[in-house]
């Protein structure tokens, strides 16, 4: 397999109107192979825009480079942004022009003109749905239509290589499902490769052949997913929901000293959601454990004798959440 | 440059489905050019408040000395040349002198206001009660005299009339002598009677008709009397004062197009960044030009006058267009919200227009208020207009204006370019 993108060493240091600095992303080396869907997984914050946005030439990095196809971003900036589209995460259409305009614009920009890029946007607007509604402005679309030109608009050039920077940020269920399916037809209908990124485990767990984990500007894991899951073990996430309450620290000692297999605990207490108000966040118990289920009926034994008062709980087997769990010790939605 | 291009009419076809963006580039700025420009004409401010005279003296008299400090008194707007020419060469002379030929020419081609011949033997003949005949050039219609004509005359009509005094009472003094068997009176003494007796008469008389008579060149009437006509300073003035607007409000598209990505989009693209910057300072160039033309159509179709230079009539709108595009780039980066964007327009529109003279002619604004006037662009922008709508300049005659223009707006330009935020 051919390498597609390749970073060295990436880091970006903004500096803030207060003169402080921030580092962004700090010092990241990525391999994204020829044919593959790449996830990079992370919660907001974590840099992975800022990453997006300096391999394809937006931001300049402070230090590092990257290459596309073997043209290095800084240097061979022209050859190697023709290699790539990109689907920014924001909707980066022109709201006054309607769906068509915005695709032509864009291919003209490319080059492309005439009856060819006629085809193309054409293509691309039965590709996403969208033909019936191409004369209508951008602005009188919904989140998902619009989410769906903004991809549109970053394959107009028959890219090799795509971006994907959380395409699905602020869509429904419907419009989420149909973005997952295009990310997969891209690749194994076009033969693409896809750079996608995204905060939802879910996501990347149904989309990617390999995944960064990544936090506070480092990736902290990477590799297919069962690579990432063996990191963690063969441990099972034992999730309870609890009302507003707090457990005492020996009922916690109980549990780990006497459940076979449990190795560990952690406790997120109850929140506070509202100053004025009596509404909590309910706690989330968190128990790995190997074979889960065998350890479950004594845990809620446990539980059930100190007076803690279950909501629900879920057997989680090792998945990117317990990764990040098990590297970070935060849930990755928080 | 292709994709300069397209961005150019993909930038320009936004703005224009923005239907909010036309009443100031169209409606606001056409309307207030016809009000203005009418009432201005109304109260006969149309004109410049100095005009520019050619005046030569062939007799070089006291008499003909005489009557120059005659025509400064009655109008001090006019500015006789060569003899009150100032330090910023008024006169448009370029230090050279101004034999008549080229003071006729100046008139023909209405650089000058007017052009005043005092011939030689002048106060010779007046004091001999003679004929004598001064030459006055101008493009103005002599039946509805400007007011350099209408200056001359008054003067003209008193020296005249003052003359005819002295030369009744001479022939008179003589007569009686004569006939009284008097002594002569010896030439230094009767010299000096009859010039008591010519100034005397000369503060005295005004009303009888003068046997000077006028010679008006070039007076084919087509040309009407351009000074009076409004237009001339409202048009260019709500021009510059609406290329201002409508170009200073990049600052908040620019904003815009940052937050919206389609910026960043832009940069995704193969193309470099100093084609994106090109792009988008071509938009804003183009906008200006747009907004000129829509009020200068507008003015021709109410009779404005253009001048005879379109090479030098353009040249003057591009150079302010560029520097007003250039001020928009310099100050873009240091903008952070389109509210903030949108504040600044108007201060800097509402502030620079009037205090460069897109209001009012800045001739009739005291001396420091013209001299601080020229910190606004504006203010040169209308200095070269005024000199080619109402004096007929050419290229040369607003190179000074266009320079300065184009040199604010290379340095605005390297400030702008160098704190572009693409990030
Ligand atoms: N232009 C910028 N100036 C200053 N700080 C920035 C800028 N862009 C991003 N950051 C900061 O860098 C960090 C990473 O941001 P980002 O790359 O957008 O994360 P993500 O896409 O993973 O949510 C955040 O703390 C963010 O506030
Ligand atoms: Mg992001």
């Amino acid at each position: 397999m051919q390498t597609m993108v390749e970073t060295r060493n990436l880091r970006k240091t903004y500096s803030r109107p207060d003169g402080s600095t921030i580092e962004a992303v700090k010092g990241v080396n990525l391999e994204i192979q020829q044919g593959e869907i790449f996830s990079l997984l992370g919660p907001n914050g974590a840099g992975k825009t800022t990453t997006i946005s300096m391999i394809s030439g937006l931001v300049e990095p402070t230090e590092g480079d990257a290459t596309i196809g073997g043209f290095s971003i800084t240097k061979q900036s022209m050859e190697a942004k023709r290699l790539m589209g990109f689907v920014p995460q924001e909707i980066a259409l022109y709201p006054e022009l309607s769906a068509r305009q915005n695709l032509a614009f864009f291919g003209r920009m490319y080059g492309m003109g005439g009856k060819a890029l006629r085809r193309r946007v054409d293509e691309l607007l039965e590709f996403v749905d969208l033909a019936d509604r191409q004369n209508d402005r951008i602005d009188t679309f919904s989140g998902g239509m619009k989410r769906r030109v903004n991809i549109a608009a970053g394959l107009l050039n028959s890219p090799p290589l795509v971006y994907m920077d959380e395409p699905t940020v602020g869509i429904d269920p419907q419009n989420r499902r149909r973005v997952l399916d295009t990310v997969k037809l891209l690749r194994d209908e076009h033969n693409m490769t896809v750079l996608y990124t995204t905060h939802l485990m879910e996501e990347a767990q149904e989309l990617s052949d390999r995944v960064a984990i990544m936090d506070h500007g480092e990736i902290i894991a990477m590799g297919t997913q069962d690579e990432l899951t063996q990191q963690v073990g063969e441990e099972d996430r034992l999730e309870f929901t609890i009302g507003a309450q707090e457990i005492a620290e020996a009922v916690f000692e109980r549990i780990q000293g006497e459940t076979p297999g449990v190795t560990r605990i952690l406790f997120n207490p109850p929140e506070q959601l509202d100053e004025d108000s009596s509404v909590f966040a309910p706690a989330l118990l968190t128990v790995f454990a190997k074979r889960g289920r065998t350890a479950l009926p004594q845990i809620l034994q446990e539980l059930d004798s100190a007076g803690v008062e279950i909501q629900s709980v879920a057997v989680r087997e090792p998945d990117l959440e317990a990764v990040f769990l098990a590297l970070t010790g935060r849930a990755l939605r928080d | 440059m292709r994709s300069i291009l397209t961005i150019i009419l993909n930038d320009l076809q936004i703005f224009f489905s923005q239907r909010g963006n036309l009443p100031g580039l169209l409606v606001i700025p056409v309307l207030l050019t016809l009000v203005v420009g009418w009432s201005i004409g109304q109260i006969g401010g149309g004109g410049p408040t100095r005009l520019r005279v050619d005046l030569i003296d062939l007799d070089q008299s006291g008499m003909s000395a005489q009557l120059i400090e005659d025509l400064r008194a009655a109008n001090d707007t006019l500015v006789l040349c060569p003899l009150d020419n100032d330090a910023e060469d008024f006169c448009r002379l370029d230090d050279e002198p101004l034999p008549l030929e080229r003071a006729i020419e100046r008139a023909r081609t209405g650089r000058t206001s007017a052009l005043i011949v005092i011939p030689a033997g002048y106060a010779t003949a007046l004091e001999n009660f003679e004929r004598v005949v001064i030459d006055y050039y101008s493009l103005s219609d002599p039946l509805q005299p400007g007011l350099v004509l209408q200056s001359l005359n008054a003067v003209l009509q008193r020296a005249s009339t003052a003359s005819m005094i002295p030369g009744v009472a001479g022939a008179l003094l003589d007569n009686v002598i004569s006939a009284a068997q008097l002594p002569p009176l010896e030439g230094e003494t009767r010299d000096g009677f009859l010039r008591a007796l010519y100034l005397r008469s000369q503060q005295l008389l005004t009303e009888r008709p003068s046997p000077v008579s006028f010679r008006v060149a070039d007076s084919d009437g087509s040309s009407g009397s351009v000074l009076d006509n409004g237009f001339s300073q409202s048009a260019p003035g709500m021009g510059s004062l609406y290329v201002m607007f409508t170009v200073l409000g990049g600052m908040s598209v620019l904003l815009r197009e940052r937050r919206q990505w389609t910026l960043q989009r832009l940069m995704a693209l193969p193309i470099t960044r100093a084609q994106i910057l090109g792009a988008k300072i071509g938009v804003y160039f183009t906008l200006g030009i747009v907004q000129y033309a829509i009020v200068f159509a507008v003015g021709a179709a109410v009779g404005m006058e253009f001048g005879s230079s379109p090479i030098a009539f353009l040249a003057v709108m591009a150079a302010f267009v560029l520097c007003i595009t250039a001020l928009t780039f310099a100050l873009a980066p240091w903008i952070k919200s389109e509210g903030q964007a949108n504040g600044l327009v108007l201060l800097l529109s509402l502030s620079l227009a009037p205090l460069g003279g897109a209001w009012w002619p800045l001739e009739i604004v005291p001396e420091f208020m013209q001299t601080i006037g020229h910190i606004s662009p504006v203010a040169w922008a209308m200095d070269a207009f005024h000199d080619l709508i109402l004096y007929n300049g050419g290229f040369r005659d607003v190179l000074p204006e266009v320079g300065v223009l184009l040199a604010t707006a290379a340095v605005l330009f390297a400030v702008g370019i160098r704190g572009f935020r693409y990030e």
